[in-house]
């Protein structure tokens, strides 16, 4: 009864969602009674389809098997927490946590902006016509209600044990949070071109908003990078796996966003690349969420299979694409700017920004589809991997990060005083090549590309720390948060050269109490034991690691047989120090007894999450002191 | 200039949108999917539960044979969708595959029984006769022939592309 009610409750949501939008189309959005009625029926249902979300945690908590979907990934034994997280551990679950996200982006877009505001009625309508596309998607072909009944089961089949991990009850979610985060943008954009009046300043509005969602995606994406590396025991940060790849593309599309606004929120210049990359960025991400739910590629993310519902989401997704896109075109016009882009100016950068960003999207955009084509037309499936990323992203960043250098000087609507020889670029360039040269000479760095990127990295800090400096004793005003962001970006690629360069692995054979050595290491086997967790046994190995330094600590890296599904995972045992993580897998037992462990050594790879880290936390200040200004 | 910039943005998202289509609805490639003709082995095996000799009579007509072992993790994912076959009315001969007795018949009390009877086919001679190179692999086989081949774990969607078209033009099972 309270499932066939909160099922109601959705069905609902759905039909008023689909009224504020008629009334967005249909009626005068100019009369402030019109907006208060928009705004209330979407509060309304939002609400309406709230409370059905919140009634499905209860029943999940509550271990209501009745419920097919809560049969099916969920187990009496889990801890709440897993009850809940298991509600986005599949398909039909999360897609509505995706749908909940996606509204409430819409309800705190609607709550906080104010009725006068030029935009906000169509806004909503796009936002919620946006939602009932999805909520069809979620009735018709994935619904998460769907009962056992008459006879439930009386134990539910368990989550997937590798997802039994507190950091992949939060990835996911975050990401959610990020992708849909961009339907402000997307509706802003919409609406804009739907009231076609060149005055209304949308890029301002939606700035805010923008830089929020970016910094959702970045953690997204970065708790998700985590996750791999030590609950799959994948041991690296990046592996160009094509989910990866459909959120690695919004997030470019997102940043080359972000940036094009700053310059078109101060004047309506690079109008026609923001609007394009709003649709891009919303697009992309529901490409994403195409790509992963239809089945059509084979990764750890993906979803059970079911070709219509591939189909019906190509088919939402292309209209809704397809329609922003031949309104951009009718409203091509007024979208150009009579002003022309003064060559060197901040503009200028920015678009040469957009460029770069443009062509690292299309080919992760190739990397993806090629497959797909090649396979379609030969029949033969092939896989794009990383040299193919690598030969494009290294040179290509490299040489965005050159231009980011000189757009440092640059300024609004001015041509840049191009001087090569002014004294922050020289001090920066001097220190940079110090590094390069010190890394060749004693630390044994000889690949060109990573000496290259240590030196541009070297670059980017070092000019960003005189900017800093500036800042400080002179008294200049800079964007302190873009400098961090930027911080960040040459803490970045310093760290994923050197994790590159230096990071190594090796498969051992080894018995118990037996030692190998590794690169100085002692590695000594010290001891097996079977264990049993609550709902899982387990093999546990433990090993002392003791360094040239003679320092000694004990690695544990772990099997586990969980009981429900009898699926096997490995845990992994991770040392981590400043400069390098010490990573122990262990493998299949050998006839001679002996076992396969796998050592890695992982040069800077807490330094990767940390720039990342970095970039998020510059992004919500910004975010912040962008409200401040605006109220 | 914008006349060709803007159709150029449109044709291409269109042809971006459409090509996704044809590929939804193309038939999909299997590598685990084979579909040549042979002839199904001579074999005389032990039932599992029972002395009792199984021989090819016992498999005229139309069958699946699925080749399984309690060692094996993706026949636990399997299945699932196979008990869902057998409650259909599909007949499916297991294949016990280099199992001991008991760890096979404790793995099938505790996960359900879809077959119409098992075979254990302790050292996978049988196995061997038909190409089995691990499990699971699932054959289908019409009077004394192997009409179709997969390797791998049969699911809703393997059925629908690999089996169900083969099912349809050889217009079998239909008697259930």
């Amino acid at each position: 009864m309270v499932i066939e009610a909160a099922q109601f409750l959705t069905i609902l949501a759905t039909g008023l969602f689909f009224l504020c939008f008629v009334f967005s189309i249909f009626f005068d959005v100019n009369d402030l009674n019109i907006i208060k009625l928009i705004s209330r029926i979407y509060s309304h249902s939002f609400f309406l389809f709230l409370s059905s979300f919140l009634i499905y945690v209860w029943l999940a908590i509550n271990d209501n098997f009745s419920v097919l979907y809560i049969a099916q990934h969920s187990n009496t034994n889990l801890p709440v927490f897993y009850k809940i997280s298991s509600i986005w551990s599949a398909h039909e679950g999360s897609m509505f946590l995706w749908i909940i996200f996606l509204s409430l982006w819409g309800a705190i877009y609607n709550f906080s902006v104010h009725n006068n505001e030029p935009l906000k009625a169509r806004t909503v309508g796009v936002i919620s016509i946006t939602t009932v596309g999805f909520l069809l998607f979620l009735l018709l072909t994935s619904n998460p209600f769907e009962t056992t009944l008459p006879l439930p089961p009386e134990n539910g089949a368990d989550i997937n044990p590798v997802l039994q991990d507190p950091l992949l009850a939060i990835h996911p979610p975050t990401l959610y949070l990020g992708y849909v985060g961009f339907v402000i943008a997307f509706g802003q954009a919409i609406a804009f071109l739907i009231e076609g009046n060149s005055s209304i300043n949308w890029e301002k509005q939606v700035r805010f908003w923008s830089i929020i969602a970016w910094s959702f995606l970045t953690l997204g994406i970065t708790l998700g990078s985590w996750w791999a590396y030590y609950e799959l025991g994948w041991g690296g940060y990046w592996f160009w796996d094509p989910v990866e790849n459909v959120a690695l593309m919004p997030w470019l599309a997102a940043t080359a966003f972000i940036h094009s606004l700053s310059a078109s929120s101060k004047s309506s210049i690079l109008r026609i690349w923001t609007i394009l990359l709003s649709i891009l960025v919303f697009s992309l991400s529901l490409f994403g969420a195409f790509i992963v739910r239809s089945g059509i590629i084979d990764s750890v993310h993906s979803f059970a299979n079911d070709p219509e519902r591939g189909l019906y989401l190509l088919a939402f997704i292309g209209i809704l694409v397809m329609t922003s896109l031949i309104l951009f075109s009718y409203r091509f016009t007024i979208l150009i700017s009579n002003k022309r882009i003064v060559s060197l100016s901040k503009e200028s950068f920015i678009s040469i920004n957009n460029i770069f960003f443009g062509t690292l999207i299309f080919s992760t955009m190739l990397g993806v589809i090629y497959p797909l084509m090649y396979e379609f037309i030969y029949d033969q499936k092939i896989s794009v991997g990383a040299p193919f990323y690598n030969a494009i992203f290294v040179p290509i960043t490299l040489l965005a990060c050159l231009f980011l250098l000189f757009s440092i000087e640059s300024k609004w609507q001015s041509k840049l005083k191009f001087a090569f020889l002014n004294n922050p670029l020289i001090i920066s360039f001097v220190f940079s090549l110090f590094i390069a040269f010190l890394s060749f000479k004693f630390y044994s760095v000889s690949r060109a590309w990573t000496l290259a990127s240590l030196f541009i990295g070297s670059l980017i800090i070092s000019r960003y720390i005189l900017v800093i400096y500036v800042y400080i004793f002179h008294r200049k005003f800079v964007n302190i948060y873009s400098v961090l962001a930027h911080l960040g970006l040459g803490l970045l690629i310093i760290s994923i050269a050197l994790n590159n360069d230096f990071s190594s692995e090796r498969a051992l054979n080894i018995k118990i109490n037996e030692t190998e050595t590794y690169k100085n290491h002692e590695i000594t086997f010290n001891n097996l034991q079977l264990t049993e967790g609550p709902n899982y046994e387990s093999v546990k190995a433990d090993f002392i690691i003791e360094n040239k330094n003679g320092n000694k600590f004990s690695l544990n890296p772990e099997k586990r047989k969980y009981f429900v599904r009898g699926q096997i995972t490995t845990e992994t045992a991770i040392h981590a120090s400043l400069l390098k993580d010490i990573y122990l897998t262990i493998g299949d037992q050998l006839d001679d007894g002996s076992w396969i462990v796998n050592v890695q050594f992982n040069y800077f790879i807490r330094w990767i999450w940390f720039s990342a880290t970095l970039m998020i936390i510059s992004g919500l200040f910004l975010a912040r002191s962008l409200n401040r200004v605006h109220s | 200039m914008t006349v060709f910039l803007r159709l150029f943005i449109l044709s291409v998202s269109l042809m971006f949108f459409y090509f996704f289509y044809l590929y939804i609805e193309d038939d999909k490639y299997y590598p685990g999917a084979s579909f040549q003709t042979s002839n199904m082995p001579l074999f005389e095996l032990e039932d599992l539960y029972s002395d009792d000799v199984i021989t090819n009579s016992d498999i005229e007509g139309a069958h699946l044979i699925n080749v399984w072992a309690s060692w094996c993790i993706t026949c636990r994912i399997e299945h699932g969708f196979l008990v869902k076959l057998s409650s259909q009315g599909i007949p499916i001969m297991g294949l016990n595959y280099k199992d001991e007795k008991i760890d096979a018949i404790n793995w099938i009390t505790k996960f359900g029984d879809p077959y119409k009877f098992i075979i254990h086919d302790l050292k996978g001679e049988l196995a061997l006769d038909m190409g089995v190179t691990g499990a699971p692999e699932t054959f289908l086989i019409n009077n004394g022939k192997i009409i179709a081949h997969y390797r791998g774990e049969v699911n809703e969607m393997i059925w629908s592309d690999v089996f169900s078209p083969i099912i349809k033009k050889e217009n079998l099972f239909n008697d259930n």
